[in-house]
């Protein structure tokens, strides 16, 4: 199985909500900095555009990284970090060519989504303009 | 223990430069839950009687709700509040967009701005720091240069918070932005920032964080809320039209408010005033959500060509096509746009600025005001470009702006020959877009409301029975169906005062009013639940309607502190109370035999006495016994022995 986030950018109203729900999943706490999905939001002409790791069959991020810290989940099919390998050198977040991958400068370290286990967070949160789905597809690969 | 609201305040005295921190202490926050309540707290507290509004003396207080910076669903929300320039009353304007999150995030769950600064300033809050920076450059400003400016200085994730030229100029109904266009607009909040030198609050998110007591259960609380609030028979249409959906509809229903609440109908087509149309007719360019919202009711349309051609704002809301359309009888939507984006800039209410200009055109009709008195406008009513040239004078004080730019009252006071009769306010403030003659739970409301005749502080939709969740909430209340039907009497006074204690606590935590008292399904249970698990204050649902009692009564003792005399001032405009509609059938006015019986009960069902104070035993049972010992004038008024037996301990909405 590999699952991805599919995003509809012109959906989205820029409520946030995929972000607070995100860090609340993953830190425990709401958070606009530490969500793995981000939403950039310019406020004069109504621009949102959610960011977030789209899971590239080939992914840049994974072939950049010098200590093999990123890998692909077997069961999810998402990125996965280790986090003890990770040196915080930031290269998968230029990699990423979706700016797909945030930065958490506190702790030195790269955000990246691994949906949930399965079951996103930020998905539920999106119910009006359904601007993110999650896409379960058999593993093709 | 981690909540998502620990009272971290920020008192910043602009006189002296000198920034404090306070702590709100556990007991309060469980008394008065946040955002309104702990805002009406601060404000009793801190604002001494007979306070000239745009003095030093004034507070400014930002405070978002207990829940704003958390993921329940339409929790982004922030209230404003000071001691109010337009009515001299209590004044508390709420606002959606994306401050509120960002000053959560920031650690702050409230700020108060006292005294006045010498020079424009501006604030700037982060989770580590705070600070008054000089804010001469901005001053003269508009909101988007403003807001652009300082977002170009501390990034696109800053919030910001700013009044425009009008605000700077003390126009009675500035307002205060956020987010570039949503408006914490009623009642001149933004001319008492202006009277404070402040420009702007900027504040920086990053970084910071907002707990909750119980994560697990806050995710299941959030999730059963949204569950509920998508559901809602009116959910849909909100998220997909806006809040202007319905204009062509209450024009059938011949309850569109029209050239200065004369007519409630207008004739000719108003399609295109409806938000319904902004798709098809190319306005609509984005839906756009505030904080946290699951609905996203607002709007951002624009105007490709013609004579508006460019034009790009925020809104309108219903409110708005209301008060330059049908209000101006406009049916043209492009002015309409232009006037709103113009409001969104220079910083003005939209529903006073539209009323004020409304009563100019009425004045113009009935050949008080001439075009030599407008500085050459001709303003008659259908005459959008009109309305759009006077909106910029308002702002900038000039010519016939400047009077105007008093509010309706004190302008018609001025105009005199009779002009208060079409002065479409009361206490000082302009009357929002709501046929009152046919909706009267709606007029009671509106003539109790603390800061003045308007539907926010009390949304009693339901009364109309045009949901099924709305219908159920009025048999819930009344304990019978056929009450959802808005031009009776009975049972009024008992649909106001769940209105408003649903409102408060809405307020207080931060939840848009919409939620509530729009979709009626985010019920008193769920809110108990999201409150307990992000905050560990556990309310049952009638301690937490008293809870919204509580901060309803704190308010109105706060204005009879200030010398409100209830027989005269629980009122209506003059055209409500004295002239039918003659659109409407049955369209008799409110008149005040009518709206007596109404308050009477009113006053009954809130443990008040029958010249409307509230009896001692009503606070002590709220637990507002301070309120006794410090204004002991009150105690003056408790001779008069409440109608009946006070029920005041009855109200929970669940009966």
């Amino acid at each position: 199985m590999t699952g991805r986030l599919i995003i509809e950018e012109e959906q989205c109203t820029g409520c946030v909500g995929c972000m607070l729900a995100c860090s609340l999943a993953k830190e425990g706490a709401f958070s606009l900095s530490l969500s793995r999905i981000n939403v950039l939001r310019n406020e004069e002409v109504a621009d949102f555009r959610p960011r977030v790791c789209v899971q590239c069959l080939e992914a840049p991020c994974i072939v950049v990284c010098p200590v093999n810290a990123l890998s692909r989940d077997t069961h999810t099919g998402a990125i996965h970090l280790d986090q003890g390998t990770c040196i915080g050198c930031q290269q998968c977040v230029d990699a990423c060519p979706y700016n797909g991958v945030r930065f958490d400068d506190s702790r030195g370290m790269p955000l990246i989504c691994d949906l949930c286990g399965g079951s996103p967070s930020c998905v539920e949160a999106c119910r009006f303009p359904q601007a993110i789905r999650y896409e379960k597809e058999v593993d093709k690969r | 223990m981690n909540t998502s609201y620990p009272g971290k305040w920020l008192v910043i005295n602009l006189t002296s430069g000198e920034i404090t921190k306070e702590r709100i202490a556990p007991e309060v926050i469980k008394t008065f839950l946040g955002g309104r309540g702990i805002g009406a707290k601060q404000l009793w507290d801190r604002v001494p009687v007979d306070t000239d509004p745009l003095s030093a003396e004034n507070v400014l207080i930002f405070a978002p709700g207990t829940l704003t910076g958390t993921s329940a669903p339409c929790s982004g929300r922030t209230t404003l509040l000071a001691k109010g320039p337009s009515t001299g009353y209590y004044l508390k304007t709420n606002v959606g967009g994306h401050l509120g999150i960002a000053l959560k995030m920031a650690g702050t769950d409230g700020l108060v701005f006292t005294g006045q600064a010498a020079q424009p300033v501006y604030f700037v809050v982060t989770p580590d720091s705070c600070r008054l920076e000089p804010a001469r450059k901005l001053w003269g400003q508009g909101v988007r240069t403003t807001t652009q400016a300082l977002k170009e200085q501390y990034g696109q994730e800053a919030q910001i918070a700013c009044i425009g030229p009008a605000g700077e100029r003390q126009v009675l109904f500035a307002s205060v932005m956020t987010s570039m266009y949503n408006a914490a607009a009623r009642g001149g909040i933004g001319a008492v920032m202006g009277s404070k030198n402040l420009k702007a609050v900027v504040v920086d998110p990053a970084g910071g964080r907002v707990n909750v007591t119980d994560p697990t259960g806050f995710v299941q609380a959030a999730q059963r809320a949204r569950d509920a609030l998508y559901n809602d028979s009116i959910a849909h249409d909100l998220h997909k039209f806006g809040t202007a959906r319905d204009v062509d509809l209450l024009n059938e229903l011949h309850l569109l408010p029209t050239f200065n609440f004369r007519r409630s109908k207008l004739p000719g087509e108003v399609y295109s005033l409806s938000g319904r149309s902004w798709s098809e007719l190319g306005y609509l360019r984005r839906i756009v959500g505030c904080g946290a919202c699951i609905y996203s009711c607002h709007r951002f349309t624009g105007i490709e060509r013609g004579p508006f051609g460019g034009t790009y704002s925020g809104g309108p809301e219903y409110e708005t096509v209301a008060a330059f359309g049908s209000g101006c009888g406009v049916l043209d939507p492009e002015p309409v746009f232009a006037a709103n984006a113009l409001c969104n800039d220079l910083g003005l209410d939209t529903i006073s600025t539209g009323n004020v200009i409304q009563w100019a055109m009425e004045c113009t009709q009935r050949g008080i005001l001439t075009p030599a008195d407008c500085d050459g406008i001709e303003l008659s009513f259908g005459a959008g470009n009109a309305v759009v040239k006077v909106v910029e004078k308002i702002a900038y004080r000039e010519g016939i702006g400047d009077l105007l730019a008093e509010g309706v009252a004190r302008a018609a006071k001025k105009v005199g020959k009779g002009s208060d009769q079409w002065a479409i306010q009361a206490r000082g403030l302009e009357h929002s877009n709501v046929e009152t003659r046919g909706a009267y739970s709606y007029a009671l409301a509106f003539a109790v409301n603390p800061r003045g005749p308007d539907h926010l502080h009390s949304e009693c939709l339901a009364e109309f029975g045009g949901t099924p969740e709305g219908i159920q909430l009025i048999e819930r209340v009344t304990g019978d169906k056929k009450y959802a039907v808005p031009n009776v009497e009975d049972k009024r006074a008992e649909i106001v005062r769940w209105h408003e204690d649903i409102y408060a606590i809405s307020d207080a935590l931060g939840i848009c009013a919409f939620a509530t008292t729009a979709a009626y399904s985010l019920h008193e249970d769920l809110i108990a639940n999201l409150l307990k698990t992000a905050t560990g204050i556990a309310l049952d649902v009638e301690r937490l309607m008293r809870a919204g009692k509580r901060i309803g009564t704190l308010e109105r003792c706060f204005n009879l502190r200030e010398g409100l005399v209830p027989k005269k001032d629980d009122i209506l405009p003059w055209r409500i109370m004295h002239e039918p509609q003659q659109d409407l059938s049955p369209g008799e006015p409110i008149t005040p035999e009518r709206l007596g019986r109404m308050l009477a009960e009113y006053y009954r069902l809130h443990g008040w006495n029958t010249i409307g104070y509230p009896t001692q035993r009503t606070l002590v049972s709220l637990g507002l016994e301070f309120i006794l010992t410090q204004f002991p004038q009150l105690a003056a008024n408790q001779n008069m022995r409440p109608s009946t037996e006070n029920r005041s301990e009855t109200s929970t909405g669940k009966r």
